[in-house]
């Protein structure tokens, strides 16, 4: 039509009515639907006409219209995909060097992704199981001073308050949870000792109308609710009793309070964070702590361990919630400078939120699954470099098919076909490869994983699409390129390298993967780094040789004193000394203090740590001013830090000497008699707190021992002796300072060797790669190089060709990775108050390791053919 | 009897057939259905009626030329085929039959009333 611009009816609707209509009666009902739009167009316009044309297009879509869904591919398909597959194996044994490397890298990769999926979902679906978990929170206290701490716990009568006061809660609970206590059974003739490391909770009843944990015997409604009774897991429940019924039996807490179990739980499962098997009546408290349990003076302070947990009404908001919660505030501690904010923390936010304990970011989980979709990604890659290089071999094939007949689609989706079958091995491969590593990565965690791919719904499902993603991640680009080439040229034989998609692709696919793996290196040399600028530096205070020994629990301060001289008797002792913890600790006693006779706190959190005379000596502690603790069994005198001096704003720690301080609720009243230059008291992650040391006996819970370490065996063993003489029926238990300030950068070691374990990966993927495309790029040389060696050059030369062509990609990927990587890295160090100086070394080291492995990848390859002689490769035409 | 089955309009199309002789594409007995009986018809009724008739081998076509107007597309025209007109006229004697024994006084009441 030559009006065809101006007359042509809605070109979306036209198309509609092609796609969908049969094609027999296609071009006669075109015929019509143009022949009555142009009279329309007469007769009313195009507006109106184009509006009835789409009327008759949307009408004619009815069935006898419609075309029959696919009626024409009569053909049997199972013959082509036979022989799909019987071309796509002959090439993979055909080029067995090329196919290894493919599976090889995929399958890692995928074993990989398939671990990090089972963490992540394992992570994600933390105490997920309970019934209106949404309306499940815990109440949780940030402390506001200079600045502000969280803690997961509250004081303890806050609960029962809420739970009088207020109705917003559907049930409210209490939960006091002891660590590392002992048990003992006592039977005819002997005592068992168990140390529980999980612990034991005081439970509220309600706790479990909370929390879907439920009971295998015992009654829901009577357990719990008088002293002394206990429920325990399964697994306790074996361990104490094997298998005799343990409804009716008794166990001692501490030698001294006796537990009669009244109800089995059934065993929790993995992904909760209760971890306690062992549930007593909170009425018990009472008698185990009671000032804990006292509802006034409770809110005095908060305990470790002492946490509240409601499930609120439907409807009740969180706002309304913690509106009512300052009153309390005001009521119960009017002065404090230690301000108290509670919060309520949703249930789905525990298991993540590392301020309160969380046992895993979010952000981690993040930054695992990247890493994992890097890791793929760099496989994936690596087949698309392969392939494409590859494609010059299949060129005549594809030729000879087009000739037959095939379509640009068919080829492209033979192809598509073919991937699929290498990945599908690699699949196979790697859920074997972690089904085989998960129980290594499970005690790398301390985690319970399972991988279950029959029945895990969530995993069949990320496996399969996991496979569909990467066929056609690692298949598309080579299968476009296939399909593409002109069977005249490819039969000719005149495809060339650049019909293959530029070899500029491939160059941009090794520099992003060598990006990808320095960017881990410098991760590795970062981390390594960081954590032994922690362990290594000077803490400010021995941490070599000394032993910390728990006292035991029915230790008195003269039971104390006589064992501590006993065992300073032992050869091979070189001091002891009693306190509550070593210089640098998990556990800590925070206080507020009131300095100089003023009536009003201080605003900053003090930590108080009670120890002996021997404790500076025994630690190697120095003085910047005033002299050491005499020694005394009531509070006398008071050492303090630099720290400390900084935060009374004092201009000198000579200043301090001779000034009152108050602590521990007026309990204590001391001057200062020296000063102490500051060590670390904590993590690396944690500035150094203000400390105050006094000897204070009620708080002795450790015997901190200097041994030579020369004999430091049988100094041990002689300890233990005496130690077990005066404490018959309890656990001696003992840990080395160094071991347990090493357990500070527990998660960060661990971190490491994740790193570690993806850099070596992805530098393994990344060389295969490499590798691949050099020994194909060799060959595809052979002729170039033995011409230069007859005109005289000498391997060294041939060498130099190829590597700097390589050595060039991976100075590119450096730029990439040096500014991420120190970036990146920059970040996460900002999580430690005292880091390590990012350096240059740490990126020569990167650039570095990554030239080496690639240049040695490189020359084994073009030696072999540098060597070769050039004879040879010349006389072959 | 089954075997000369006619839809109303399926009727009609094949009726508008008849008195277009040898004329009739789909739109002029489009054009025809509408100026004889003021109704509309969609294509897609038509065209799947015609269809339904040549499946029922009451009608058989064949392409006629293209022209201009219609883009080259060609026009497909229709004829009745035998087994065509037996189905007309046994729809004509069924009708017939069933008019002639309707008692005469259902008319004359109506009249009346």
């Amino acid at each position: 039509m030559r009006k065809d611009s101006i007359q042509s009816p809605p070109r979306l609707f036209m198309r509609f009515f092609r796609w969908y209509c049969h094609p027999e009666m296609q071009d006669y009902i075109e015929g019509d639907l143009l022949e009555v739009y142009e009279r329309r167009i007469k007769k009313s316009g195009k507006r109106k006409a184009d509006i009835l044309f789409i009327i008759d297009v949307l009408l004619l879509f009815r069935p006898g219209i419609i075309r029959p869904a696919e009626v024409y591919i009569h053909v049997n398909n199972y013959t082509m995909f036979r022989s799909y597959f019987k071309i796509g194996w002959r090439n993979l044994a055909r080029n067995k060097a090329y196919s290894i490397i493919n599976i090889a890298g995929l399958a890692l990769s995928m074993t990989c992704g398939i671990l990090i999926f089972t963490f992540v979902t394992h992570h994600l679906s933390f105490d997920n199981f309970h019934q209106d978990s949404n309306r499940i929170y815990r109440i949780v206290t940030e402390l506001h001073r200079d600045v502000v701490a969280y803690r997961n716990c509250v004081p303890s009568p806050l609960g029962e308050s809420f739970r009088s006061d207020y109705t917003f809660g559907e049930k409210v609970a209490r939960i006091y949870t002891e660590r590392d206590v002992l048990i003992t059974l006592k039977e005819k003739d002997k005592v068992l000792k168990y140390n529980e490391t999980d612990g034991l909770a005081f439970t509220e009843k309600t706790f479990f109308e909370i929390f879907n944990f439920p009971l295998l015997k015992g009654d829901q409604r009577s357990v719990l609710v008088d002293p002394n009774t206990a429920v325990i897991t399964e697994t306790i429940a074996r361990k104490y009793f094997g298998d005799e019924d343990p409804i009716g039996k008794t166990f001692w807490l501490g030698n001294k309070f006796p537990f009669t179990v009244t109800g089995i739980l059934k065993d929790f499962p993995e992904n909760t964070d209760l971890k306690a098997g062992i549930f007593v009546s909170y009425i018990t408290l009472k008698s185990y702590d009671p000032w804990l349990a006292n509802e006034t003076d409770g809110w005095g302070g908060i305990r470790d361990g002492m946490q509240c947990y409601t499930r609120l009404q439907p409807n009740v908001s969180i706002a309304q919630v913690e509106s009512v919660m300052p009153a309390y505030v005001k009521k119960h501690r009017p002065t404090s400078k230690n301000v108290h904010h509670y919060k309520l923390q949703p249930l789905k936010d525990i298991h993540f939120d590392a301020r309160y304990g969380g046992a895993m970011e979010k952000q981690k989980l993040y930054i695992l699954s990247i890493v994992g979709l890097f890791l793929i990604a760099t496989a994936c890659v690596n087949f698309v470099n392969l392939a494409t290089a590859q494609a010059l071999k299949r060129s005549k094939e594809v030729g000879v098919r087009k000739v037959l007949g095939s379509l640009r689609r068919q080829l492209f989706w033979q192809f598509i076909f073919e991937t699929a079958i290498i990945c599908a091995i690699g699949i196979v491969m790697a859920i074997g490869l972690a089904s085989l590593i998960l129980p290594y990565a499970n005690s790398l965690f301390n985690m319970h994983m399972t991988l279950n791919p029959f029945t895990d719904y969530m995993l069949i499902y990320f496996i399969v699409s996991l496979g569909v993603v990467v066929t056609f991640l690692a298949g598309y680009y080579p299968a476009l390129v296939l399909a593409k080439f002109q069977p005249v040229t490819a039969l000719k034989g005149k495809v060339t390298q650049q019909n293959v998609g530029g070899f500029n692709v491939r160059r941009t696919l090794i520099v992003s993967q060598f990006a990808i793996s320095q960017v881990l290196i410098i991760g590795v040399i970062v981390v390594v780094s960081q954590i032994r600028f922690a362990r290594e530096s000077d803490l400010g205070f021995d941490q070599q040789a000394i032993v910390m020994i728990g006292t035991g629990n029915d230790a008195t301060p003269t039971s104390k004193e006589a064992l501590k001289n006993e065992i300073s008797r032992i050869r091979g002792v070189e001091s002891v000394s009693l306190c509550f913890t070593a210089p640098a600790s998990v556990d800590e006693w925070g206080n507020s203090i009131k300095f100089n006779n003023s009536s009003e706190e201080v605003n900053f959190r003090t930590s108080i740590k009670s120890a002996d005379a021997e404790y500076a000596s025994t630690f190697g502690l120095e003085f910047v001013a005033g002299r050491n603790l005499t020694p005394s069994d009531t509070v006398r005198e008071m050492l303090v830090n630099e720290a400390m001096v900084r935060k009374l704003e004092l201009e000198s720690p000579e200043d301090a000497i001779g000034k009152v301080i108050v602590a521990n609720g007026g309990h204590m009243v001391a001057s200062i008699v020296g000063v102490l230059k500051d060590f670390h008291d904590r993590s690396f992650h944690e500035e150094i707190s203000p400390i105050l040391i006094t000897t204070y006996t009620d708080d002795y819970e450790n015997y901190a021992v200097k041994l030579n370490l020369s004999d430091a065996k049988s100094t041990l063993s002689a300890i233990e002796g005496v130690w077990s003489q005066q404490h018959p029926d309890q656990i001696f238990g003992y840990e080395f300072l160094d071991d347990s300030i090493a357990q500070f950068y527990e998660s960060e070691e661990t971190m490491l060797k994740l790193i570690q374990t993806f850099s070596l990966i992805s530098i393994f993927i990344g060389c295969l790669g490499l590798y691949g495309l050099v020994s194909f790029t060799v060959t595809q040389k052979s002729k170039e190089i033995g011409i230069r060696k007859i005109l005289g050059s000498s391997a060294g030369n041939i060498l130099w060709i190829f590597w700097k062509e390589f050595a060039g990609l991976i100075l590119i990927a450096f730029l990439i990775a040096g500014p991420l990587g120190w970036w990146l890295m920059r970040a996460w160090l900002q999580s430690f108050k005292f880091q390590v100086e990012i350096s240059v070394w740490f990126f020569a080291l990167a650039i570095g390791c990554s030239l080496l492995v690639a240049l040695f990848t490189v020359s084994y390859q073009v030696m072999k053919a540098a060597f070769a002689n050039p004879v040879k490769s010349l006389r072959m035409e | 009897m089954k075997k000369y089955q006619l839809g109303e309009f399926e009727e009609i199309v094949i009726l508008t057939i008849g008195i277009l002789n040898n004329e009739a594409y789909s739109v002029s007995i489009k054009d025809e259905i509408e100026s004889r009986l003021s109704r509309t018809v969609s294509m897609g009724a038509l065209h799947t009626a015609l269809k339904r008739l040549e499946d029922k081998g009451y009608l058989k076509s064949y392409a006629g030329e293209s022209s201009d107007e219609r883009a080259g597309r060609p026009k497909r025209y229709f004829e009745i085929t035998a087994m065509g007109k037996k189905a007309m006229l046994h729809a004509k004697e069924t009708r017939e039959e069933l008019w002639r024994a309707i008692p005469k006084t259902i008319f004359q009441i109506n009249l009346e009333g």
